[in-house]
């Protein structure tokens, strides 16, 4: 009995506590947030400039996964990736569009007849860093062998590389060589045929059939050279002890601190490199051939800071803590001129700031299952909800106006893509929706069932999906919002279960072919056309695109391709971005690359002039 | 049979007379309901807190069945993000939705959620700790060990693993508030049925032949039921925060219902603007609704605690 009682009276001192302690845990939660917010503002004006620091000081809005080449699959990790380790070919800093140049390769590679065989002299001399992992520490020559040694990694099933895919199906014996390795019937010493090296500096590669983005995909960090003694030496710890030819060096592991900062310093036996010496027309104006000729890279240090918050990010940038610093859709308003988007505020003007617009290469869609049975079957339907959609309305409200309202899957900035193109189905006009959606059967979206859209939880994503609804309602069609974790947004697509879908896609390469496997029926669901999109017009055109070089020829078949999805009409095309980056005064050298990631190596730092803006920041 | 027991037992225990159900005894005034309402009548903040729950009841009613704010829902893309004005007292978001329309179609949310959820976790609650109380033995152990193992799962895990399973909406988020929140209840009741079914008036009723049915629901749950008012109105506040913090996190009612949280989520992207009509309106609403439950909670418990009866 007495058991008894001391449990009631406890239960009742729980209940009485209960509600107040849970309040006290929400107002704890607001102010912590609170505290934290205050301490990332005021804890960065401690920070002094020095004078003869001229060190590189980047952020990236997500945390590094890994350092090795093999996975390199986000853009966060390859960013940091692509300062140590160089593959066969880069990108020119300067030149648009987008040209590739030599970079451990001594020149554009030899390329066969046919277009089976590509030959590639490599650069003497290279040094790969000094590492513990070779004897007496100091890096030894890259040959063409350890070319040979990286790409197998790719392919290797052991290693389970995002990266594969660049080369899967297309190098001779690669894949053969792939599925030994799993039955444990060869090792790295087995030859593959398709990757010859007749002397230590000549790589011979023999592919399996015309592959116009070989040079495309070489550029990626996917294909650079790593060093097979430190992946011998370190095993799964070579993700922290990076060992590569780069222009900069993380000197030991405790110089990256996860999740929070990563510093590299500069690598004294890099290979001769130097800074382009042309440029575009108005490049010079820019002073951006002041370094022409000069070695690279032009800076001794290079810090990567992760921020995953917007606001932390914003403030450290302004405070001069990052050297530049991409603006927040919710506090463009304090960075941008109300009257003028393209024009920076004039009280951070005077700071010394300047405001760098540069297109995203990207694309952003409404998806549409082409397997359901009545979005799938019903063209007028989908070209209807197309129609009612107000892509300018969005990139205003979500963009801040910072995007082009797409017409079609390829960006701009990337072969074929045509400004003078307009999509029909994408001009906003509810009275012709509503017209095509009375002549597809469902006069004001009588007869249609309610869709399910699947989107992200997070609170733009949410107020996204919330204003495609909103679209939607105002023809009549009834759609309701389901919100996914990343995972299972990935899963539902994947499993041809996502009805309507809002997602995005970046370039890998500038190649308009990057985006048009988006509708190539052999790629569908799991693979990257995630609407299953199938048109044998389209195949047709898509295939007999890959087998011709960059030219008119090929451009003419990318705009058929285009014509066609235009019409189908498998996404609601919706806004290529723009890039919105504040850089400090101090910054030189600076053109932003969408698709290169090697640009630290080119930036100029002015420690004086950081010295005397940044301390009156 | 039942008006014999309860004469007994109001002579042998004024606490356990369930007086409410024998209208002989009316005229008296003398019952354990008739004295809380006479207590909590001298609690004027008890009392005004009642008062502003009802009119956000009325408020709910209005605005559910369209006679105030029809429009709340309706998208104006033309007038996103105005500021204050006598047309819009909060301003409007990011759709041109005026902000007060939408603070009082969340009313309808938080209270339709409050209610729905601790009706349910009062029913399992009740039902729970009464069996495992008065049975005792193998049937109490397992329930128990129940709801020690609910409890032993941070309930901000456990609601939101549950509507990962159950999907989002209002109906999903009730059900899911109401599964994780009888714990508390269940234990309360549980230890009062101990007390109690060893009572004279528990074996008066079990002496003239009743069976278990009717000595818990008859005999013993009137004599707690002040137990279950207080939990239903504690529970009331805390499924209304938790379908806040759901919202807020993603993971709440569908996001074309309007919310509370929902409009909490959209400010935090706002104020940096700086635009703060949401966050004002959701919480003064959230602030009134929720300070006047406490309060009237609080009175209730005061009035309906037997040891207050003499002050």
């Amino acid at each position: 009995m007495s058991r008894n009682n001391s449990t009631v009276q406890n239960a009742t001192v729980d209940s009485k506590f209960r509600p107040r302690s849970q309040s006290a845990t929400f107002l704890q939660v607001l102010l912590a947030g609170a505290v934290a917010v205050a301490l990332a503002v005021t804890g960065c004006t401690k920070k002094r400039f020095d004078e003869n620091d001229n060190s590189l000081n980047l952020v990236l809005r997500a945390n590094v996964k890994g350092l090795d080449p093999a996975s390199a699959n986000d853009l966060y990790s390859s960013t940091v990736i692509n300062q140590m380790y160089e593959g066969l070919l880069a990108y020119n800093y300067l030149k648009r569009p987008f040209t590739l140049q030599p970079a451990l390769a001594e020149a554009m590679p030899e390329i066969s007849k046919d277009g089976l065989t590509y030959t590639f002299k490599i650069k003497k001399g290279v040094k790969f860093h000094d590492n513990a992992a070779f004897p007496d520490g100091k890096g030894r020559e890259v040959t063409a062998q350890d070319f040979v040694y990286s790409w197998k990694r790719l392919a290797d099933p052991r290693n389970t590389s995002e990266g594969f895919w660049i080369f899967d199906g297309k190098i001779k014996g690669l894949n053969e060589w792939a599925t030994a390795v799993k039955n444990e019937k060869a090792n790295y010493d087995t030859p593959v045929e398709g990757l010859q090296t007749p002397d230590s500096h000549t790589l011979v590669v023999k592919l399996t059939g015309v592959y116009h983005q070989l040079a495309y995909v070489l550029a990626m960090p996917f294909a650079s050279v790593v060093a097979r003694e430190a992946v011998d030496k370190y095993g799964k710890e070579f993700l922290n002890n990076p060992v590569g030819t780069g222009p900069f060096v993380l000197e030991k592991p405790s110089d990256w601190v996860r999740n929070s900062k990563i510093t590299l310093k500069k690598n004294p036996t890099y290979r001769p490199d130097t800074y382009p010496s042309e440029g575009m027309p108005g490049d010079a104006e820019k002073g951006l051939l002041a370094d022409a000729g000069k070695q690279l890279p032009l800076v001794d240090k290079l810090v990567f800071s992760e921020i995953v918050e917007d606001q932390p990010r914003w403030q450290n940038g302004l405070k001069g803590n990052f050297d530049w610093v991409e603006i927040p859709k919710d506090n463009f308003d304090n960075a941008v001129s109300k009257e003028d988007r393209s024009k920076i505020v004039p009280d951070l003007a005077a700071k010394g700031l300047s405001l760098d617009i540069t297109p995203a290469l990207d694309v952003t869609y409404i998806g549409f299952n082409m397997v359901d049975p009545v979005l799938g079957k019903n063209k007028l339907l989908r070209q209807a909800m197309s129609k009612a959609f107000d892509s300018k309305t969005y990139i205003e409200k979500f963009l801040n106006g910072r995007g082009i309202a797409a017409q079609g899957p390829v960006p701009p900035g990337i072969d074929s893509y045509d400004e003078a193109f307009k999509n029909p189905n994408v001009a906003f006009s509810l009275e012709e929706a509503k017209a095509l959606l009375a002549k597809a059967g469902f006069p004001e979206g009588k007869g249609l069932p309610e869709f399910q859209y699947e989107g992200l939880a997070d609170s733009t994503a949410r107020q996204g999906a919330e204003f495609f609804v909103q679209a939607m309602a105002s023809i009549g069609v009834k759609v309701k919002i389901n919100s996914n974790t990343w995972p299972q947004f990935q899963e539902k697509i994947k499993a041809q279960k996502a009805q309507i879908f809002g997602i995005a896609w970046g370039a890998d390469y500038p190649d308009a072919q990057n985006f048009l496997q988006l509708f190539y029926s052999k790629n569908k669901t799991p693979g990257p056309n995630d609407t299953s999109f199938n048109s044998p017009e389209f195949d047709k055109a898509y295939e007999a695109s890959l087998k011709l070089p960059p030219g008119a020829e090929r451009t003419k078949l990318y705009q058929k391709m285009r014509d066609i999805v235009a019409d189908e009409t498998p996404w609601i095309f919706n806004a290529h971005r723009l890039g919105y980056k504040l850089v400090h005064g101090w910054v030189g050298n600076f053109k932003w690359t969408e698709v290169a990631n090697d640009y630290p190596k080119y930036i100029r730092i002015d420690a004086k002039k950081r010295a005397e803006l940044g301390n009156k920041l | 049979m039942s008006s014999a027991s309860s004469n007994m037992t109001s002579n042998l225990n004024a606490v356990a007379a369930a007086t409410a159900k024998t209208p002989s005894q009316a005229p008296v005034r003398n019952s354990l309901w008739w004295d809380a309402f006479r207590r909590f009548k001298k609690n004027k903040i008890g009392v005004v807190s009642f008062w502003v729950i009802i009119s956000y009841v009325i408020i709910a009613i209005l605005a559910a069945t369209g006679l105030i704010f029809p429009d709340a829902q309706v998208p104006n893309q033309a007038e996103a993000y105005s500021s204050i004005s006598w047309a819009h007292p909060f301003g409007t978001d990011i759709f041109g939705r005026d902000i007060l329309g939408r603070a009082v179609h969340g009313i309808v949310t938080a209270i339709s959620i409050g209610l729905l959820a601790s009706t349910l976790s009062l029913v399992i609650g009740l039902v729970l700790g009464a069996i495992a109380g008065y049975f005792g033995g193998k049937v109490d152990a397992f329930v128990v060990w129940l709801y020690t193992t609910v409890d032993s799962i941070p309930y901000i895990l456990l609601i939101p693993s549950l509507t990962f399973v159950l999907g989002r909406g209002l109906i999903n988020v009730f059900i899911a508030v109401g599964l994780t929140s009888w714990v508390t209840t269940a234990r309360l009741v549980r230890g009062e049925f101990f007390k109690h079914k060893s009572r004279e008036y528990v074996m008066a009723a079990h002496a003239i032949g009743a069976g278990d049915g009717r000595k818990i629901f008859g005999h013993i749950l009137p004599n707690v039921a002040h137990l279950a008012f207080v939990q239903f109105g504690l529970g009331f506040v805390s499924a209304i925060k938790i379908e806040v913090i759901l919202s807020y996190l993603g993971l709440g009612v569908d996001p074309s219902q309007p919310s509370w949280g929902l409009m909490i989520d959209d400010a935090k992207n706002e104020l940096a603007r700086p635009y703060w009509g949401n966050l004002a309106a959701a919480t003064v609403f959230m602030f009134g609704l929720i300070l006047s439950f406490n309060l009237f909670n609080d009175a209730l418990r005061e009035a309906l605690d037997p040891k207050m009866k003499n002050k």
